[in-house]
C-alpha cells in the first residue's frame, strides 16, 4: 500500500518535470520563429504544444535507454527515482528563474545518477555505456553536428537565394519556417517526453509492477507524458525564448528556416536510434551555427558563453541536488513521508520564486511608467 | 576506449542522416523559393515557358520537402 503510495506521488513528480521541461525547453523550439515573425508569440506556442503532443507518440526508443541504459533498473528503488526527479526540477526551475537554457534532459540524468549513485553505490550506474556512450559523448556531438548543419545549409541558401528579391525570399522562408518550427516541436515532444516515460517506467519496474524482463511502456504512461509536456509548453517560458530568439544574434527568416531544420533533423535521427538528446543544446548550436556562418561577430559570444557555462553545469548540479533530496528523504525513513516533505517544501519554494518573478515585473512597470510620465 | 563505449554505427547514422537531410532539404526548399519568385517575375514580363517552367521546379522541389518530411517521420514511427 505504501509502495502505491509513493509510486503515485513519484508519477505525479515525474509529469511535473515532464510539465516544466515543456515550459523549459519549447520555448527554445518556438524563439526562431518569434524572432523572425514567422508566427505570433502565442500562435507559435500553440502550434508547438500540439505538435509536441504528438512527437510523444513517434517512438520509445528513448524511452527505452531511459529506463534500462543509464541506471541499473533491478537495483534502483523508487525513493532514488523521486530524488533524481525532484534534483531535475529544482535545477530547471533555478535556470528558469535566472533565464538560463540549460538542458532539462541532462538535469533529469544528472539527477537520477546523483540520487541512484547515493542510494545504491556506483555499481548501480552505467558509466560506460550509458553515461558515456548513450549521453555524455551524443551530448556532444549534437550541437556540434547542429552548429555545422545550419551553418552549411545557410551558406548554400544565401548561394541559391542570393539574387533574389528580398521580399519574396523573407515570405518564403517564414512559410519554411512553419514546417522546420513544427518538426522542431515534433522533435522535442519525440526526444523529450520520451525521458519521462522511460523514468515512470524505471519507477514501475522499481515497484514490481512491471517485470524487468518484459519492458514495455504502458499506454497510460505516453499519453499522461505526451500531455504533461504539452500543457507545460502551452504555459510558455517568455524569458528564455527571450535569450534564445534574439540575445544570441539577430536572425533573419532563412537563418531561422536552417536553424529550425538542422535542429529537427539532429534529435530525430538521434530519437531513431535512441540517443536521449538536449533540444536546448541542439537548437542553441543551430542557432548559433546560422549565425556564425553568416558573420562571426553577429553572435554575441558573452550570451553564448553564459549558455555553454549552464550546460556544462548541469549534470553535477543536478546530480547533487538529487544526491541530498535521496538523502532528505531516508531521514524520514523508506515510507512515503520523505517524498511527501520534499514535495511540500518543493512546492513551497516554486511559489517562492513565483511571488518573486511577480514582484520583479510589477518594479519593472513601475519603473517603466515612471520614465514614461516623468 | 571511446569506440567500445559507444555505438559508433548509430552514431554515424544521425551524423549522416544529420547532414543529408539538414543540408539537402534545406537547399532543395530554397529551389522552390527560387522557382516561385522567377515563375511570378516570369508570368509578369509576360514569359509564359519562363513561368510554367520555374512554377514547375518549384513545385517539384516543394513536393520532394514535403514528400521527404513525412518519409522520415514514418521512418522514426517505426517501432
Amino acid at each position: 500500500m505504501e509502495g502505491d503510495l509513493i509510486v503515485v506521488i513519484v508519477v505525479a513528480t515525474a509529469l511535473a518535470f515532464d510539465f516544466t521541461n515543456g515550459f523549459h525547453d519549447t520555448a527554445n523550439v518556438v524563439a526562431t520563429s518569434i524572432s523572425t515573425r514567422a508566427m505570433s508569440p502565442r500562435i507559435a506556442v500553440g502550434y508547438a504544444a500540439i505538435l509536441n503532443f504528438a512527437g510523444a507518440f513517434l517512438s520509445l526508443a528513448v524511452a527505452a535507454t531511459i529506463a534500462n541504459d543509464v541506471v541499473d533498473p533491478a537495483a534502483v528503488s523508487l525513493l532514488a527515482v523521486f530524488g533524481g526527479l525532484v534534483g531535475a526540477i529544482t535545477w530547471n526551475l533555478i535556470t528558469w528563474y535566472f533565464g538560463l537554457p540549460s538542458s532539462s534532459s541532462h538535469a533529469l540524468i544528472g539527477g537520477m545518477v546523483g540520487a541512484v549513485l547515493v542510494a545504491e553505490g556506483p555499481s548501480a550506474v552505467s558509466f560506460d555505456e550509458g553515461i558515456l556512450g548513450k549521453v555524455m559523448i551524443p551530448a556532444v556531438v549534437a550541437p556540434i553536428l547542429a552548429f555545422l548543419v545550419a551553418g552549411a545549409s545557410i551558406l548554400v541558401l544565401y548561394k541559391i537565394v542570393g539574387r533574389l528579391r528580398p521580399r519574396p525570399v523573407t515570405v518564403g522562408f517564414r512559410a519554411g519556417q512553419v514546417l522546420s518550427g513544427g518538426l522542431l516541436a515534433l522533435a522535442h515532444g519525440t526526444n523529450d517526453a520520451q525521458k519521462t516515460m522511460g523514468v515512470i517506467t524505471l519507477a514501475l519496474v522499481a515497484n514490481g509492477t512491471i517485470s524487468q524482463s518484459d519492458f514495455y511502456v504502458p499506454d497510460w504512461v505516453v499519453v499522461s507524458a505526451a500531455s504533461a509536456i504539452a500543457l507545460g509548453t502551452y504555459a510558455g517560458g517568455w524569458r528564455i525564448i527571450k535569450t534564445m530568439g534574439s540575445r544570441i544574434h539577430k536572425m533573419d527568416t532563412a537563418q531561422g528556416f536552417a536553424a529550425q531544420g538542422a535542429g529537427a533533423v539532429v534529435i530525430l535521427a538521434a530519437s531513431k536510434v535512441g540517443f536521449p538528446l538536449s533540444t536546448t543544446h541542439t537548437i542553441s548550436g543551430a542557432v548559433i551555427g546560422s549565425g556564425a556562418a553568416k558573420r562571426l561577430s553577429a553572435v554575441r559570444w558573452g550570451v553564448a558563453g553564459n549558455i555553454i557555462l549552464a550546460w556544462v553545469m548541469t549534470l553535477p548540479a543536478a546530480a547533487c541536488i538529487g544526491a541530498l533530496t535521496y538523502s532528505v528523504t531516508r531521514i524520514f525513513g523508506t515510507g512515503a513521508a520523505g517524498p511527501m516533505v520534499v514535495c511540500a517544501l518543493i512546492l513551497a519554494g516554486t511559489a517562492l520564486l513565483f511571488v518573486r518573478r511577480a514582484q520583479q515585473r510589477g518594479i519593472a512597470s513601475v519603473g517603466d511608467a515612471a520614465e514614461v510620465t516623468g | 576506449m571511446i569506440a567500445s563505449v559507444v555505438d559508433t554505427g548509430a552514431l554515424l547514422e544521425v551524423i549522416w542522416v544529420s547532414i543529408a537531410a539538414g543540408i539537402g532539404l534545406t537547399a532543395i526548399y530554397g529551389m522552390a523559393i527560387v522557382g516561385a519568385s522567377r515563375a511570378v517575375d516570369s508570368g509578369r514580363r509576360g514569359h509564359t515557358g519562363g513561368a510554367v517552367f520555374y512554377g514547375a521546379l518549384g513545385l517539384v522541389a516543394l513536393a520532394v520537402v514535403v514528400a521527404a518530411t513525412v518519409f522520415g517521420i514514418e521512418t522514426l514511427s517505426d517501432k
